[in-house]
């Protein structure tokens, strides 16, 4: 085979067969490193949940794949294999196996582990496994290690450095001592770390194979080539976007803490050529409460937003994100500093993707989507059994997408910074002390649009064993998910204790308390908002959503002009009054007047002027 | 509707027929190995046509009569089909109260990380003919809220008025207790004698309410389909003075009774694909192959999948449709779930018809997207513009255009040429021939991950393996494929292009059962499950009896489900014949562990207690007689093989004068390049490589 350089251009195009083949094989360790954790794996987050990613990366850490896993880990994995590789310069050699978690030295928040495996060749280090796994527990002040009102990282668990789990084949086992002894559950979450690491063997094994087909340089050599390949497409995609600058800005409801004082996200995107930048600043400064994001998830979000609105065939690959070059000042809730608190971050992150989609859409009226149901609510159930055997149930769950510019949001499907599988609710209940009582939509809760948000859902957990600590972390109870181009916001989330008991009590988005036997906790997220005005949808679909009861027939009057005739005896057989809805939607028409509709909707709280902007800017000076 | 085992008077064929999309084919096979084979275009309106057209027309050119027929096996697409068109029946699904949206709901999983564009599919049975029951049953089976039957009744009378024309049940935990969905049945079956039902715990009694609710409902779905076609198919026969019997080929690659296959349809979906590897098992096992990897390329996909020690390996569920894709082991959320055992296949969107083209970045890409069967290949002259694989196999002389089903199909070489010259060689400043070589070879890296899928990836080493391959395309690509996976021996069998609808002759009656017990083993406490194992086994005993099964020709088979405590995903591993007791237990739990072991590298700690999740039975109904007859003869004319052309073997060798040689003249082993023009399919036998016939009349290429 030839050696061209890797900077040579036109390398795939002289040999675009081996390039091909060679891609889709890393492609394929990453996948299998995938299936390995998921089906290795022990705690109910990791398994069933799905939380955690698996890339394959060269000898310099630099990405060449990602496993179909969790779109917001891209990001954040170079920043923490960079940070391993400066730690340990020197000192990498056959045999170890690197672990952090640590969110000042590269990582995204406690519970999140990353195992890095070097791969090394006779002698020649080749390239990385990598693998990241949300953790059930590590630790800290609340089971489950992800509560959204600790104010500082020593509450939220064990802080691991880049340090080795094995030293040149020899494990570490002074540091597992000292793991176990701080962890709630040490058995389950030391299988997780397990199956990592198994992730990792099976990543080696793959990999030596394709050396023995290839030559190690051609390897070292393709792996350096994906990457440039990833960066042409992605610039090529990239230039043929307009120029230009736009901003955005949403409210997270709180950290939790400092309840109910609103958190400010702001993003501006600029794109100009080939390159693109997406700017944090404006946002607000680092928050007490754990929801503060790490810079390398920041990039992560910024990062998902964009890849969204571009072509789909561009690899998983580091090369694609180089153009795009992402922004956030120090010490605010888009690159949290020591000592603040983080594990509830995602939420954040979730959040600076939809409002990364809010800039974009203005660059593009036909392209991307509104906001979502705000970011994963986290639920976590933590308490002992009678027998003193502690029990932890983590759950993360997002379901209702915000509008697509040329379709509806989706109905109970992961958000698109996340990936996360839902657990089965027979198997939760043959495993922890918990009942489900209900999983399913809730009508009336989508925000209207020529297409409409997603419905959202809610469900109900009944408690069954003496005592615990219910952690929640949820948002957009008083900022509800935006609308655009005349598309109108989704209802908000609402959480309750005991609801339609005389022991109701209302709860707020964020929190720990005790729970006791048979109190039931019901959480439904918030309802994706709508894109485009929605007395130009279509009355088709909004008869599929009134038959289908997620739509009330007084709503489908008010909100979208459309009339029901509802005389026929069976469901299947309603119809369009398309007369009722012309003559509706003409009155509707009328009554709003002329004028071109808002560009973006957002039902902020009746006592919210934006003011505190003002406040943010100064603060921030 | 007919018994399977029964004792019938001497007739001469068995007679395979596989439906696909586009063909149905059509296989006679005698007990001394004569074959008779026809391809002929589907009947999409009524597939039962095409059949009996097809088999009148073999009638005909041989000389019989419906009565040298002794069994027909019968693969069909007909239930995947109702499922990817939507074709299905009109069908209601009551389930628990506050469960509504399960089957909507799904995983909550994306298949892409980054595609806003993707949607989910529409699901089976729409919100408004999803109903609720007021009812609770507890995780360990306590009934905790009673079902009220007069809300059944009327939830069942609404469903009645919105004209459903099928019911599925399934209740949460309903796989401990299913005396709801039981008394549900009565309610159904008493409003609407007649009417096609299915509860849950009939068709998949295990854990996880979405795998258990999806295989229900498309149970259902396609329940009075399937029941339909296979009762015109009946009469049809019996019109045609067939009155063979029916059997049905099922996803996981054994036979049922029509009437069975009209019960449980959700058992024949994957009907079509599985044949292939029943096929090659056979084969396979007659050659003294241990290991090998059967490739099945047709038009619009490829498949592969592993027999290992005369085993076909079996997935627990799979998804049909919502895209072809090799990750599909990783729960993605695509397509529609079955959680019915089938032969495990990788699946990848790389066939004949499959669309090349240069992207932004000066990268070949091949598919996924396909010209299907309309336009079709440019060498069609239907309308196609853009360049396909089999486009490129003409620009390269694999495949002949003027011999393409014996030149039934007559193509157009030089559109090939010019559509691959200007969409693909160009904008790369190659030859069109280096062009057309480069899309070949992606083509088939594409189809390597399916085989990877199925091998190296589970911890295979896939060098030690046979390739055979088969479908329309499948021996043009097989040598090529087994080259670059470092495999040595390809086989390939007779009538490859219709080798799915030959290997249903070589299928035997097969059911399968399974129950969730969900329990760490121990030596004692395990009484109940040897009972419920052994229900199990008298359950299929008692069936393949009612076939005609004598006790002798009965096998059964025991496999229980298990992982380490706390995971989620389980091996299916064989269990010993014996009860479970202070013997069998721990050789049950070393099985597990050895497979855990060679599939994930490592086992866990003795700390960790392995548990058993399903107990599952296998009951096969064994046939008089080996199947396989000792030689096959194919009775077709001769046809006088065409001159050698210039064939194109990449940019090292450059184009090479090929022989093209008639199956049967291989005989003498020959060195490659040359090319096996069959009735079917064409085969390439690349240079450095030697091809001969074996006794069976498989072409077997060494490499």
């Amino acid at each position: 085979m030839n050696a061209p350089t890797p900077a040579d251009p036109s390398v795939t195009t002289r040999d675009p067969i081996a390039f091909e083949l060679f891609k889709n094989s890393v492609a394929a360790i990453a996948d299998e490193m995938a299936v390995t954790v998921h089906r290795t794996s022990y705690t109910s987050v990791v398994k069933n949940n799905m939380d955690f990613s698996t890339a394959f990366a060269d000898c310099d850490g630099v990405i060449v794949a990602q496993g179909l896993t969790l779109s917001g880990h891209l990001g954040a994995i170079p920043v923490a294999l960079q940070s391993v590789m400066k730690c340990f310069e020197g000192d990498i050699h056959p045999g170890d196996v690197f672990a952090m978690n640590d969110p000042f030295e590269g990582g995204m928040h406690l519970p999140d582990i990353f195992v890095f495996a070097p791969i090394f060749i006779e002698g020649k280090r080749l390239a990385f496994a990598c693998t990241i796994a949300h953790h059930t527990d590590v630790g800290g002040r609340v089971p489950g290690s992800s509560a959204a009102d600790s104010t500082e990282i020593f509450q939220e668990g064990i802080r691991i450095p880049p340090i080795k789990l094995y030293d040149r084949g020899v494990k570490n086992a002074t540091f597992f001592r000292i793991f176990e002894a701080n962890v709630r559950v040490p058995d389950k979450v030391v299988g997780d770390l397990t199956a990592q690491l198994s992730a990792c063997y099976v990543a080696e094994k793959q990999f030596i194979e394709l050396v023995e087909r290839y030559g190690a340089s051609t390897v070292a050599f393709f792996m350096k080539e994906i990457n440039i390949y990833a960066e042409r497409v992605t610039r090529a995609a990239i230039e043929n976007l307009p120029d230009g600058e736009w901003s955005f800005e949403d409210w997270i409801d709180d950290d939790g803490v400092d309840r109910d004082k609103p958190i400010r996200l702001f993003v501006t995107v600029r794109k100009h050529g080939d390159e693109m930048e997406v700017d944090y600043t404006g946002s607000s400064p680092q928050v007490r409460g754990a929801i503060n994001s790490t810079y390398s998830y920041s990039c992560g979000s910024a990062w998902t937003a964009v890849r969204a609105i571009l072509p789909q065939d561009i690899p998983n690959a580091e090369g694609a994100s180089r153009p795009i070059k992402v922004i956030a000042p120090e010490g605010t809730i888009a690159n949290v500093i020591m000592p603040g608190a983080c594990a509830a971050r995602a939420m954040t992150g979730f959040r600076m993707t939809d409002a990364t989609f809010g800039a974009l859409a203005q660059m593009l009226p036909d392209n991307g989507m509104t906001a979502s149901d705000g970011g994963n609510t986290n639920v976590s159930i933590g308490g002992y059994y009678r027998n003193r055997k502690p029990f932890i149930y983590v759950d993360f769950t997002c379901g209702s997408w915000g509008a697509r510019a040329f379709d509806d949001g989706h109905d109970g499907l992961s958000h698109i910074k996340g990936n996360m599988a839902s657990h089965a609710v027979e198997v939760i209940e043959a495993e922890y002390p918990i009942q489900f009582l209900a999983y399913e939509f809730v009508p009336d809760r989508f925000g209207p649009g020529k297409y409409r948000g997603g419905a959202p859902y809610r469900r109900d957990y009944k408690f069954l064993e003496a005592e615990a600590v219910l952690s929640v972390r949820a948002d957009r109870k008083r900022f509800p998910a935006f609308g655009l181009y005349g598309g109108q916001p989704g209802q908000p989330s609402e959480n309750v204790l005991n609801p339609g008991t005389a022991q109701e009590e209302p709860l707020t988005g964020k929190f720990s308390r005790q729970i006791k036997r048979n109190d039931v906790f019901r959480t439904m997220l918030a309802g994706g908002g709508g894109w485009g005005d929605p007395l130009e949808r279509d009355p088709l679909r909004v008869l599929r959503d009134v038959r289908n009861e997620l739509l009330s027939d007084a709503l489908a009057r008010s909100q979208y002009g459309v009339v029901i005739d509802r005389q026929a005896a069976s469901v299947g057989a309603w119809s369009v009054d398309e007369q009722g809805t012309h003559a509706l939607r003409e009155t509707m028409r009328l009554a709003r007047g002329a004028g071109p509709l808002p560009f973006v909707t957002r039902n902020w709280p009746a006592d919210f002027d934006g003011t505190d902007i003002r406040a943010i800017e100064a603060a921030a000076k | 509707m007919s018994t399977a085992g029964a004792q019938v008077a001497a007739r001469t064929y068995r007679v395979g027929v596989d439906i696909g999309g586009t063909f149905t084919d059509i296989v006679f096979l005698a007990e001394d190995g004569r074959l008779l084979t026809r391809k002929i275009s589907s009947s999409v309106d009524n597939y039962a046509l095409a059949i009996v057209e097809g088999l009148r027309e073999l009638f005909e050119a041989h000389g019989l009569v419906g009565a040298d027929v002794e069994v027909l096996r019968h693969g069909t697409t007909v239930g995947s089909n109702a499922i990817l068109e939507h074709k299905g029946a009109l069908t209601g699904l009551i389930c628990s109260e506050g469960f509504r949206d399960i089957l909507e709901i799904r995983n909550l999983r994306r298949p892409h990380l980054y595609n806003i564009v993707w949607n989910k599919p529409q699901p089976l049975v729409e919100r408004y003919l999803r109903l609720p029951v007021n009812e609770r049953v507890t995780v360990d089976g306590t009934v905790e809220i009673p079902l009220d039957l007069v809300q059944v009744e009327q939830v069942v009378d609404r469903m009645l008025a919105e004209g459903v024309e099928s019911i599925a049940v399934c209740l949460k935990n309903s796989y401990i207790n299913p005396a709801h969905e039981q008394a549900i049945k009565r309610v159904i079956e008493a409003r609407a004698p007649g009417l096609p039902n299915c509860i849950s715990y009939d068709v998949l009694p295990e854990i996880k309410e979405y795998e258990r609710t999806s295989t229900t409902a498309v149970n259902a779905y396609i329940l009075p389909i399937v029941k339909r076609y296979l009762e015109t198919l009946r009469s049809s026969l019996d019109a045609s003075g067939i009155n063979a019997r029916l059997l049905l080929m099922q996803s996981n690659g054994g036979l049922i009774t029509d009437a069975d296959a009209a019960k449980m349809p959700v058992n024949i979906v994957e009907s079509g694909p599985a044949g292939g590897v029943v096929g090659a098992q056979a084969l396979a096992k007659k050659l003294g192959l241990n290991q090998i990897v059967t490739f099945d390329m047709g038009g619009t996909t490829a498949k592969a999948s592993i027999v290992e020690d005369g085993e076909v390996s079996r997935a627990t569920e799979y998804s049909v449709g919502g895209g072809i894709m090799i990750g599909s082991r990783l729960l993605t959320g695509s397509g529609y779930l079955l959680r019915v055992p089938a032969i495990d296949l990788a699946e990848v969107g790389a066939g004949g018809g499959s669309i090349v083209r240069v992207d932004a970045g000066g990268a070949i890409r091949v598919g996924p997207d396909s010209a299907g069967a309309f336009p079709g290949p440019v060498c069609y002259g239907k309308g196609g513009a853009e360049p396909t694989i089999t486009d490129c196999n003409v620009v390269l002389g694999y495949i002949n255009p003027q011999f393409l089903v014996q030149g039934e199909l007559a193509l157009d070489a030089a559109k090939s040429r010019e559509a691959v010259a200007q969409k693909v060689a160009a904008p790369l400043g190659l030859s069109p021939e280096h062009a057309a070589y480069a899309a070949f070879r992606i083509a088939g890296s594409n189809m390597m991950r399916a085989i990877r899928a199925v091998s190296v990836e589970r911890g295979r080493d896939v060098r030690g393996f046979s390739l055979f391959a088969f479908g329309g395309n499948g021996p043009l690509f097989g040598a090529d494929l087994a080259a670059s996976l470092g495999m040595k021996l390809v086989v390939v069998p007779p009538s490859a292009g219709l080798f799915s609808s030959f290997g249903l002759l070589y299928a035997d009656v097969e059911h399968h059962y399974s129950r969730t017990f969900r329990r760490v083993l121990s030596s004692d406490g395990v009484a109940d499950i040897n009972t419920a194992w052994d229900k199990l086994i008298v359950h299929g005993r008692a069936q393949l009896q009612a076939e005609g099964f004598p006790p002798e020709r009965i096998r059964i088979r025991k496999f229980a489900d298990m992982h380490y405590k706390g995971q989620s995903y389980e091996l299916a591993v064989p269990a010993p014949d014996a009860p479970l007791d202070g013997t069998t237990v721990p050789v049950l739990e070393e099985t597990f562990a050895k497979e855990y072991e060679r599939t994930y590298g490592h086992r866990s700690p003795a700390s960790i207690p392995i548990e058993m999740v399903n107990i599952k039975v296998i009951a096969l109904g064994l046939p008089e007689k080996s199947l396989v007859p000792e030689r096959l003869h194919d009775v077709r004319a001769a046809v006088a093989a065409p001159p050698p052309r210039q064939v194109y073997f990449g940019p090292a060798l450059g184009w090479m004068l090929t022989p093209i040689l008639r199956r049967a003249a291989l005989a003498l082993k020959t060195g490659g390049p040359l090319i096996v023009e069959d009735y079917d399919s064409t085969c390439v036998v690349p240079p450095g490589a030697t091809a001969e016939l074996d006794g069976y009349g498989n072409i077997l290429i060494r490499l």
